[in-house]
């Protein structure tokens, strides 16, 4: 029959006859937007039994899939579809807020604001300030381990996730850590989920620790003729004040922030009392050396603390994230001869290449940025690039062969038959 | 008298031989009274003596050790010093007995990135103390920080009064030098912040001694803050104790630490250590702000005025250094004054939301007056972390059997009211038959699962953390080796 036929040919025809008869036809969609360039089709299922469903019969007939939030990340990194993308978008409810415990459960597909929205009414936050959080989902957030300038003093996902549900191999779902903010109970099954790139099965729910807002939030800013006097001023400032972040950023950069002109600008967050903001501004005053300095509070603050959080490359080009020793990052930037916005306390920063690059020349100079980032005992990720050049270019690189075979083995443990977006983590997971 | 639950001895010549030409004579010891000292770690409810111990002085005579141990498939218990709280270093089935102690080399200090590299037998308290001159410090600090070690803390993912505000191991640990189980040298993570593939360094910490052994670790330093004020604030009962707790931390607050003593800790301390804590109060809080100089005044008042606002009936302020070190030194030293009371004691370590403590300490007392126990509370109330201390005397079979029953009521009930077993102890084998309260059987197999990617066939540290059919011995009185 022509039909049979057809699905033959398509897996994603076949599955979604298959998903149907189990979950409901209303629950399949043809991928919109990026989510074309990731999946074939799309599955939102509604609840974990749905997506264990779901994941047990893909298992069984060997049907690919990834979860999947903006698709942003998933699209830069896949080389080939996945014949289901799995959004959670009607999994997005918050699960648990008790502000005076100061935890939040929440569904993966809720976005990073919408979250922050319900936190603010208490005046708290969940401190990780990937750009863009309005359409950054939890699920994403944990699976490409997002984070922005407040990594400076709130660390990462992993230090800020206290439990995890998950659907794993076999659609058994799986639960690690609890609600409460210490606990030693059993395997730490958030560290292993937080950045694994859809890798080892679908995080469907997560609990996170939340921080109050902070107090007078004012930034400095300094502008300075060379970088080599902004990573000093940045390193005694840091030294000598608790900071809530501190960038330095490339002139084309700074001045796209409006930081600075023609300079290299160190942007520097933080908060207290009235007495401790007095204090910190004519202490980052005192060590700016010759830097010019203004401070900025409260709105404009936070004005200032979006535009450098959403920061990402207005016109094509390659956008790479490199870390290292923190005391060798201004040399490392300087070797990479790229646009920057540096997490200067942390030794992470955003490389930013514009220009259409052809694809070897592309290659080249991402090797040439790993090297930079092997000297200084670091690693380097890409984070996007064109559509045209993506292909030939290896996003995680690999780490060391005894890492790696471990990885490997990670990766067969939980996810034997290789169905959870499989081929492009690092190498070739 | 059997040791370690298993019949004869698999340690043949052969072994001791090898073992001998890799870490040399006097690193081995397998004498049955000097093996007494290793029988057991602080949880004294269970002992197990080890047939052979060996205390290697480098990686290389680990991974060698590990080899041999390999070749001829004998499980084996890694030893820091000794001081968890949860049989993690009892040997269950495990002849060998392998002891840190003698890599206790700090590597590299690196100021300016603010990186340490030490051997994982360090003492935590060492890796401070190198570098406090300089202004700097590392985070995790448990109360036995004196003697446990870096490998022990890597392993229970320890933490300590001032991880309320700067966090637990697992948020200061860059990377690890690990000793698989076949004796494989594999190096986790790197100086660096960003984490590069999974996170396996994540994954290691806490899995109390089952994945290897840890040989050197990557920490992270922090700056000393430039003030501190600690202040003690003494209760009529617990709840309005708890409240000021929850009290502090609603308003934006978020001290370096808040420990809670009770009545019976409070006493205790007293007679011990005549701190000056008055005999009729029921709680007290120690509370310690840390940060800038400049707004530590103003910060300090909105404290006290919240604190008294919760019913604090006085609030006593450290002038000075010697005065907060003798507030410190109540906290500190309140397991040793608490030995004065009776002959043993067993610590649990649950955890609720820090909401729920009213609760959990109302269910405590009532667990105590069922089982005709004393039970006292010295812990980290900022995190919710709670510490009863179950008075006990091991002469007494029955009093043996009511205070491990009463540990598991207060487990019990802490998982009733959202928490969880352990906060910072760890599950070893004292909390293994409480796992199911907590984790579905698909959850603990998927962690026995992660287990085996490191240590595929369950020769570190068996008997651990996940129950396993057959291999458990339910604990209702002292087993393995009674002690007597
Ligand atoms: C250093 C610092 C200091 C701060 N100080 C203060 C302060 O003093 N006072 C204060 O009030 N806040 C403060 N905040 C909080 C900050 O303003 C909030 O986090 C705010 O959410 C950020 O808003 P945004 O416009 O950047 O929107 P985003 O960060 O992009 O996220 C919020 C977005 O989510 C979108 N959204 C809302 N609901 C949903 C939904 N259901 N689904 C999808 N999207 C949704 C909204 O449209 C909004 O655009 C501070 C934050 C930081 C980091
Ligand atoms: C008085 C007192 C107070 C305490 N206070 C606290 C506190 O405030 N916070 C807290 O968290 N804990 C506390 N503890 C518990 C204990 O000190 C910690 O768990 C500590 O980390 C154990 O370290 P250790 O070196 O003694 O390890 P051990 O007891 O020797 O071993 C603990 C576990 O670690 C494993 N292990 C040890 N070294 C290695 C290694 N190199 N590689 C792999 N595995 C290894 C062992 O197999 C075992 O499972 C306290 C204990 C006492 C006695």
């Amino acid at each position: 029959m022509q039909a049979e036929h057809e699905t033959e040919r398509h897996p994603a025809l076949r599955a979604a006859t298959e998903l149907s008869a189990i979950i409901g036809a209303d629950r399949l969609r043809t991928p919109e937007g990026r989510e074309a360039l990731a999946a074939d089709l799309i599955v939102e299922p509604r609840n974990a039994d749905e997506l264990s469903k779901i994941v047990f019969k893909c298992e069984v007939d060997g049907i690919t899939l990834a979860p999947l939030g903006g698709a942003r990340t998933l699209a830069e990194i896949r080389r080939t579809h996945v014949t289901l993308g799995v959004s959670l978008a009607r999994m997005s409810r918050i699960v648990d807020y008790e502000p005076e415990d100061m935890t939040v459960t929440a569904e993966a597909g809720i976005t990073l604001g919408a979250l922050n929205q319900a936190l603010a009414a208490n005046r708290q936050h969940l401190p990780l300030d990937p750009p863009d959080p309005s359409s950054v989902t939890i699920g994403a957030l944990i699976g490409a381990s997002k984070a922005g300038p407040l990594r400076l003093t709130e660390g990462g996902v992993r230090d800020l996730m206290i439990g995890v549900r998950f659907v794993g191999h076999g659609g058994r779902i799986v639960r690690g850590g609890g609600r409460v903010v210490k606990n030693v109970t059993g395997y730490d099954l958030m560290k292993v989920m937080s950045g694994s790139f859809g890798t080892l099965g679908v995080v469907i729910e997560a609990t996170f620790k939340v921080r109050p807002m902070p107090e007078r939030y004012t930034i400095a800013m300094l502008s300075c003729r060379d970088p080599a006097t902004a990573f000093e001023a940045a390193a005694r400032i840091h030294d000598a004040l608790p900071l809530i972040h501190l960038e330095v950023a490339s002139p084309g950069i700074a001045q796209n922030l409006g930081v600075a002109r023609d300079r290299f600008g160190v942007i520097v967050g933080f908060c207290g009392n009235r007495a401790e903001i007095d204090y910190q501004s004519d202490k980052i005053r005192a060590l700016a050396g010759d830097a010019e300095v203004e401070v900025v509070r409260l709105a404009s603050a936070l004005r200032l603390y979006q535009r450098l959080r959403d920061f990402t490359l207005p016109v094509p080009g390659i956008s790479a994230r490199i870390a290292t020793l923190p005391a060798s990052l201004h040399r490392s930037l300087q070797d990479c001869a790229a646009e920057f916005c540096a997490h200067a306390g942390c030794g992470v920063a955003e490389l930013f290449m514009p220009g259409e690059l052809a694809a070897d020349e592309a290659a080249k100079l991402v090797a040439r940025w790993r090297e930079v980032a092997a000297v200084a005992r670091g690693h380097l990720r890409l984070l996007s690039a064109p559509p045209a050049i993506r292909g030939g270019l290896d996003f995680f690189g690999a780490p060391g062969d005894g890492v790696l075979a471990l990885s490997r083995r990670l990766k067969a443990a939980f996810d034997p038959v290789g169905i959870f977006n499989p081929g492009c983590f690092i190498g070739g997971i | 008298m059997e040791t370690n639950g298993s019949g004869a001895s698999p340690i043949d010549e052969h072994l001791r031989a090898e073992l001998r030409a890799i870490v040399g004579e006097n690193a081995i010891v397998q004498r049955t009274s000097e093996l007494k000292v290793y029988e057991c770690d602080g949880w004294t409810i269970e002992k197990s003596r080890p047939d052979l111990l060996v205390m290697p002085r480098t990686t290389a005579e680990v991974s060698a050790v590990l080899k041999a141990l390999h070749k001829r498939k004998i499980a084996f218990v890694p030893r820091g010093a000794g001081t968890g709280l949860s049989g993690g270093a009892l040997p269950i089935q495990a002849p060998v007995m392998i002891c840190t102690s003698r890599m206790n080399r700090i590597l590299a200090i690196d100021l300016a990135n603010r990186r340490v590299e030490v051997e994982s037998g360090v003492v935590n308290l060492h890796v401070s103390n190198a570098v406090k001159a300089d202004g700097y410090f590392y985070a995790p600090d448990p109360s036995s920080q004196m003697a446990c070690t870096i490998g022990g803390n890597i392993a229970e993912n320890s933490g300590g009064p001032h991880t309320l505000k700067y966090g637990v191991t697992t948020n200061h640990v860059l990377a690890v030098e690990l000793v698989l189980p076949d004796g494989g040298i594999v190096e986790l993570g790197g100086p660096v912040e960003d984490r590069w593939g999974y996170d396996l360094v994540g994954a290691l910490i806490g899995a109390e001694g089952t994945a290897g052994i840890v040989t050197r670790a990557t920490l992270k330093l922090l700056r000393e803050p430039e003030a501190r004020q600690t202040l003690l604030a003494i209760f009529p009962d617990v709840e309005s104790a708890t409240r000021a707790v929850s009290a502090t931390i609603a308003a934006g607050i978020i001290p370096g630490a808040i420990e809670m003593m009770d009545r019976l800790i409070i006493r205790a301390v007293e007679a011990a250590f005549h701190i000056g804590l008055p005999d009729d109060a029921e709680a007290v809080l120690i509370i310690e702000l840390d940060g800038l100089a400049a707004g530590m005044d103003e910060r300090l008042v909105r404290v006290c005025e919240l604190v008294r606002g919760c019913g604090a009936r006085e609030i006593r302020i450290a002038r000075d250094e010697a005065e907060r070190a003798n507030i410190w030194q109540g906290r500190k030293r309140a397991f040793g004054a608490v030995g004065r009371l009776a002959p043993n004691y067993a610590t649990q370590d649950g955890v609720v939301p820090r909401t729920r403590l009213p609760q959990i300490l109302r269910a405590i007392a009532a667990i105590a007056e069922h089982y005709r126990l004393r039970i006292g509370n010295v812990f980290h109330a900022g995190d919710g972390n709670i510490h009863p201390i179950v008075l006990y005397d091991e002469r007494d079979p029955d009093e043996v059997r009511r205070a491990i029953e009463a540990g598991r009521d207060i487990l019990k009930a802490c998982v009733q009211l959202g928490g969880s077993l352990s906060g910072e102890h760890g599950i070893g084998a004292e909390k293994i038959q409480e796992m199911p309260l907590l984790f579905s059987p698909d959850d603990l197999m998927v962690m026995t699962e992660l287990r085996r990617v490191f240590d595929p066939d369950g020769r570190s540290n068996p008997n651990k953390i996940i129950p396993t059919p057959g291999a458990c011995v339910e604990v209702t009185t002292p087993h393995r080796q009674a002690a007597l």
